[in-house]
């Protein structure tokens, strides 16, 4: 009886979880019982995410950018399948090895904690194409692809310190490694060309996913001074929900224009354009390319976009926001350089 | 640092650590209870978690953030129930039952977002409400009496818990259950219902502690909100070797560490802040290594109850 | 209040458990004011048939009624409310409560506990009886003759005119058994009816009025105890006669095989539950330890065999420091080792017998050979230990943990002597172990004694510790009170020891 109760649980346990957290096939629904041997022409993408779909940052971008990917090509051509909340790689590495095993052509592991284990699983499908980011290791069959988040970082850095009232830009990150810190210190040099005597500070919630920890650094940022605040990852989230319960405190957004959540808050974003990224994944996958480059997110060829909220654009002195335009300018023709911290 | 920790600085390091350690103490006292009946529950976080989308959904859609607390004690008892119908009526072991539990609270929670709320979506939670005379205190009352509601609970239910559980009738029992079972049911107490009771009223305020983080913090709600809250909770009983002021006391240490850690942060001092974030972790674990052993546990911690064998 | 106890009787009890028929048929009867002794070896069916009476278990058959009318018992609780108290033999108490809260625990039906009120009541109850008890101890605190009178004021307090002891005076001094039998005179004077389960055969002459005396399940006599005498009893609970073991009063001591020099460890508490223990054990001789339980008796036995830290002193054994030997290195020294806790440490519950009785030897020959297990031998080896130690069991692949207490008590004896140990340290050995199973125990012991083996004793039972040992240590909290010659004690004075008194 008590066996059988146990086992009851642990069943029921396991559907609870995996429905939580197990695959959605999205808009592709009507096509997923379609074969290995597809005709030539239909692309089947499968996408592992560390976390939600909709976390209105780095996974959701992507989500939308690959939406936009069947919205041009037509649903008929692209497939898309995803798994999310994957934030250990060795429950990603199970997912990745069966998608590839199902014959999926292109699998994209859409964070650089699963570097590894792609190394690891690309050998055994050579056919197969891989893509991962951030990051710039590739092999034969897989492309890293690599936001400059610096740059985007510099723009808004900028725009803060040539916004801010308080002298004080305060960044929320989630751990001080990787895109973060390529970020903040684009943030950091933006800052300190913007204005020279608006102090940028930077503290680390120690979690790429806890929303309350970052709310609460928000707070504590706020209350040591920042008026416009930046951050990056998921847990940003947080942040951005804390900034917005004050008055005349402002966030810039990054990975991802969030202003449709917060249009009081968000001033202006940096947001990535997965759709030209993977359209271009696919057109060299076709001439027959399947991995081995180093793809970079640059505002030069439009994958990384500078948007600005109409909403609050009065809150931005026009002087900054020409500024900005103009440093975009000089990014994109090379004259400017956002240098990388060294390490 | 030129004068950095002034009066202002630090009065924010002392509200900031009474407001994080509010959800490690509504849970952890929840947790003492369940403990002291001889029950450790595990589930914890997946109580949290399931507390934490009751309350922001209740908010969301009722517009209240206190029936959002209603809400989230409702599933906290329901959570509670499940909890005990497995560990305490089919006796499963208690370890396994609840990290059964958390998964189940984990899924269930996440799942439930995605089919009824989905993307990013605020709410207006619960405000601070000064307390009329005493918030005026010069230093004093920024700190303490200028919180949000669930704050002054959690810190009324410290001596409130102290005397239920040593001046009531009820309280007497659930120490009883927790040391010897097999004697307090000789003497009539039953030992089923006070576990069931000390569960429900654990994961209730578990559930609490979840919604203090949805509609007291966030405002929001995310996949795994409680991002490990509720195991420290659990690690804060041990800590506070099964007593209220010393839950009270461990809930307060790791919070101002961690207060103190961000402010520090975020002024800039110098100090990797890799050593910053782990430093609450670092000041409970070290706090936890010299004081002594598990001399004060509930002696019929973990052991389901058997009604005596062949003599 | 609830109506009082004139008359009790159980007839026709029968009780099934899987595989055994625990109570057949079984009617006892009792009046108001009477101490009533249920006699038996273990599994007789005594400590069955009171659970039956206090609601634990439900009979198969049979029935109870009370000042003649038939009851149905379902709950302790309701065997309270008709007046009925138990004091199990393993207390039930809650060690972290005070003896206040113990007393009253379940009683309180009130919101806030009213403890001023109930402080009052249970002193009445003390005063009536002459108990003296602190009432605001936690249990804890306290020796395990005040725990008993705690289990005891707990029971009258929730109105109980009908006590049921089991096994009262297992863990006391003498003196304190004395003073509760005195204590039971007393309340049965004041009209309360007794019952005493119990296999002592001493404590059943001094304190009952009659004896009921069950073997096998069955009632097999009910005499008045002027009427009968110890060996009378003891031949009706065995159901042969007993020659009881003697040692041989030649006595020719060895040399010291197993010595301990200012021995310092710590109990489990972090206290130092051995504070300079020194004891000399020669070959051929059997030393007993005297104590009440607690007192040190298993750091004692741990240090010997290395199971436990010595934190200061020296211990030797057959000539070589030990002190900080491994437990593999004591063994091959030639210790023998009897632990307290024969279930669990003396042997693997789930394993077979052979595999027990090999336990220690299964690395080398002839058990094994470049690392391979020497079936055969194993095999004839174990079935003539089972054969010459008289270990009743089904088959050499039965699991160990499935044989009663006595055989497993055999098949450890069977392991530690066959080893030819110059040394054996033998923790109460006996406890819990019936009149037979004793018997054969203290032969084999005298058996070893002979052999030149030094035996260390631990005991809690002062008959067993004069009838084999050639001296006695009394310990008493960590340390030893005196080491005698046998003939220099008695039981008064060995009492006053174990109590730390010295004269």
């Amino acid at each position: 009886m008590k066996k059988v109760l146990t086992l009851m649980l642990a069943v029921f346990t396991l559907l609870a979880f995996t429905a939580g957290c197990g695959t959605n096939t999205t808009d592709a629904s009507k096509t997923a019982e379609t074969a290995p041997q597809a005709k030539a022409e239909k692309v089947r993408i499968a996408l592992v995410l560390p976390a939600t779909v909709d976390d209105l940052a780095w996974c959701q971008s992507m989500v939308e950018g690959l939406k936009a990917v069947q919205k041009t090509m037509g649903e008929d051509k692209v497939e898309v399948v995803t798994s999310e909340k994957l934030g250990s790689a060795v429950d990603a590495g199970a997912a990745i090895r069966q998608y590839a095993t199902q014959g999926y052509d292109i699998i994209i592991a859409h964070g650089s904690q699963y570097q590894s284990v792609l190394m690891d699983i690309a050998k055994d499908f050579p056919k197969t194409t891989f893509a991962y980011g951030s990051g710039f290791e590739t092999a034969p069959n897989i492309f890293a692809y690599d936001p400059q988040a610096q740059d985007g970082g510099y723009l808004l850095g900028m725009l803060a310190a040539m916004t801010t009232k308080s002298g004080i830009v305060g960044i929320v990150g989630p751990v001080e490694s990787g895109d973060a810190v390529k970020f903040n210190s684009g943030v950091q040099q933006g800052v300190a060309k913007g204005k020279a005597d608006v102090k940028t500070r930077i503290a680390y919630t120690g979690s790429f996913n806890d929303i309350v920890g970052a709310g609460n650094l928000a707070k504590t940022q706020m209350s040591a001074g920042a008026d416009i605040l930046t951050g990056s990852s998921q847990q940003a989230v947080g942040a951005m929900r804390a900034v917005a319960e004050n008055k005349g405190k402002y966030w810039l957004s990054t990975d991802m224009d969030q202003s449709s959540v917060a249009p009081d808050t968000v001033l202006a974003a940096q947001a990535y354009n997965w759709e030209k990224v993977v359209t271009k994944i696919i057109d060299l996958r076709k001439q027959g390319i399947l991995g081995g480059q180093h793809l970079t997110l640059t505002f030069a060829d439009g994958t990384i976009e500078l948007k600005y909220n109409e909403k609050l654009a009065d809150k931005i002195p026009a002087e900054a926001k020409a500024a900005v335009e103009q440093a975009k300018q000089d990014i994109i023709s090379g004259k400017l350089k956002v240098e990388l911290p060294k390490k | 640092m030129e004068g950095v920790m002034n009066s202002a600085i630090i009065i924010s390091i002392l509200a900031t650590g009474i407001r994080l350690a509010t959800p490690y103490l509504l849970a952890a006292l929840g947790e003492m209870f369940t403990q002291r009946s001889g029950v450790y529950n595990l589930g914890v976080e997946g109580i949290m978690m399931m507390g934490a989308f009751a309350g922001f959904f209740a908010t969301l859609h009722l517009g209240s953030p206190l029936l959002g607390i209603i809400a989230s004690l409702i599933i906290g008892a329901l959570m509670g129930l499940l909890m005990a119908l497995v560990s305490v009526t089919f006796k499963a072991e208690q370890g396994i039952s609840g990290i059964g539990l958390y998964m189940f609270g984990w899924g269930l929670s996440g799942l439930l977002y995605r089919l009824y709320v989905g993307g990013i979506t605020s709410i207006d939670g619960l405000k601070e409400v000064k307390i009329p005379l005493l918030s005026n205190i010069p230093f004093l009352g920024p700190i303490f009496f200028n919180q949000n509601i669930l704050v002054y609970t959690a810190l009324a239910l410290v001596p409130l818990s102290g005397f239920i559980l040593y001046k009531t009738s009820w309280g007497l029992n659930v120490r009883a259950v927790g040391n010897k079972p097999e004697a307090a049911d000789t003497l009539g107490v039953n030992v089923v219902r006070i576990r069931y009771e000390c569960l429900i009223v654990g994961s209730m305020l578990a559930g609490l502690a979840g919604a203090f983080l949805t509609i007291g913090q966030a405002n929001m709600y995310a996949d795994n909100i409680t991002a490990g809250r509720g195991f420290i909770a659990i690690a804060l009983v041990y800590f506070g070797r099964w007593s209220p002021w010393g839950i009270l006391l461990g809930s307060l240490l790791f919070s101002m560490a961690d207060s103190f850690q961000s402010m520090v942060q975020v002024l800039g001092i110098n100090f990797p802040y890799e050593l910053a974030v782990i430093l609450p972790y670092v000041v409970t674990i070290v706090a936890l290594a010299i004081s002594f052993g598990r001399v004060w546990a509930p002696a019929a911690l973990g052991k389901p109850f058997q009604r005596g064998t062949r003599g | 209040m609830v109506e009082k106890i004139q008359h009790l009787e159980m007839h026709g009890i029968t009780k099934r458990f899987p595989g055994v028929l625990s109570n057949n048929n079984v009617n006892i009867h009792l009046d108001a004011g009477e101490v009533l002794a249920i006699l038996g070896e273990n599994g007789a069916g005594k400590t069955t048939l009171m659970n039956i009476l206090y609601g634990l278990y439900q009979p198969d058959a049979g029935n109870i009624s009370l000042n003649g009318k038939k009851v149905k018992i379902n709950s302790p609780s309701e065997a309270i409310q008709l007046g009925i108290g138990m004091v199990h033999q393993h207390f039930m108490l809650v060690p972290t409560l005070t003896v206040c809260e113990n007393v009253i625990l379940g009683l309180s039906k009130t919101f806030l506990v009213d403890l001023k009120t109930a402080k009052k009541q249970v002193q009445e109850i003390t005063d009536k009886y002459g108990l003296a008890i602190n009432l605001d101890a936690y249990v804890w605190q306290l020796s395990v003759g005040e725990q008993q009178r705690v289990e005891i004021v707990k029971a009258l307090y929730r109105g109980a005119n009908l006590l049921i002891l089991d096994e009262p005076t297992a863990v006391l001094t003498p003196q304190e058994s004395n003073e509760l039998i005195l204590l039971l005179k007393n309340m049965s004077n004041q009209g309360n009816s007794i019952i005493l389960i119990s296999h002592k055969l001493n404590e059943v002459m001094a304190i009952s009025d009659r004896v009921t005396v069950l073997r096998d399940g069955e009632v097999c006599a009910d005499v008045n105890t002027l009427e009968t005498s110890q060996e009378a009893l003891a031949r009706l609970m065995v159901g042969r006669d007993m020659a009881p073991c003697r040692r041989d009063s030649e006595f020719f001591p060895g040399k010291p095989i197993l010595e301990l020099q200012d021995v310092f460890a710590k109990g489990d508490m972090g206290t130092d539950a051995l504070a300079g223990v020194s004891l000399t054990i020669r070959e051929g001789e059997i030393l007993g330890i005297a104590g009440v339980s607690g007192n040190g008796q298993k750091e004692l036995a741990e240090v010997i065999g290395g199971l436990r830290k010595v934190s200061k002193g020296k211990i030797v054994l057959n000539g070589k420091e030990s002190t900080k030997m491994a437990p593999a290195r004591i063994i091959e020294q030639g210790l023998g080792y009897i632990p307290e806790d024969r279930l669990h440490v003396g042997t693997i519950p789930s394993f077979s017998i052979w595999e027990n009785l090999i336990l220690k030897d299964h690395h080398q020959p002839p058990f094994a050979k470049r690392s391979l297990l020497q079936n055969r031998v194993i095999m004839s080896h174990s079935s003539s230990l089972v054969e010459k130690y008289g270990i009743k069991t089904p088959s050499l692949e039965t699991p160990t943990g499935r044989l009663s207490g006595g055989n497993i008590q055999r098949v450890i004896l069977a392991r530690e002597i066959t080893r030819n140990p110059v040394a054996l340290v033998a923790a109460y050995p006996t406890r819990g172990v019936d009149i037979g199973a004793t018997e054969y125990l203290h032969s084999k012991l005298l058996e070893a004694r002979r052999n030149g083996i030094g035996v260390l004793l631990i005991s809690e039972d002062l008959e067993e510790l004069t009838s084999i040992c050639d001296r006695i240590a009394v310990l008493y909290e960590g340390k030893i009170m005196k080491v005698m010659p046998v003939e220099e004690t008695d039981e008064r004075l060995l009492g006053l020891l174990m109590a730390g008194i010295v004269e």
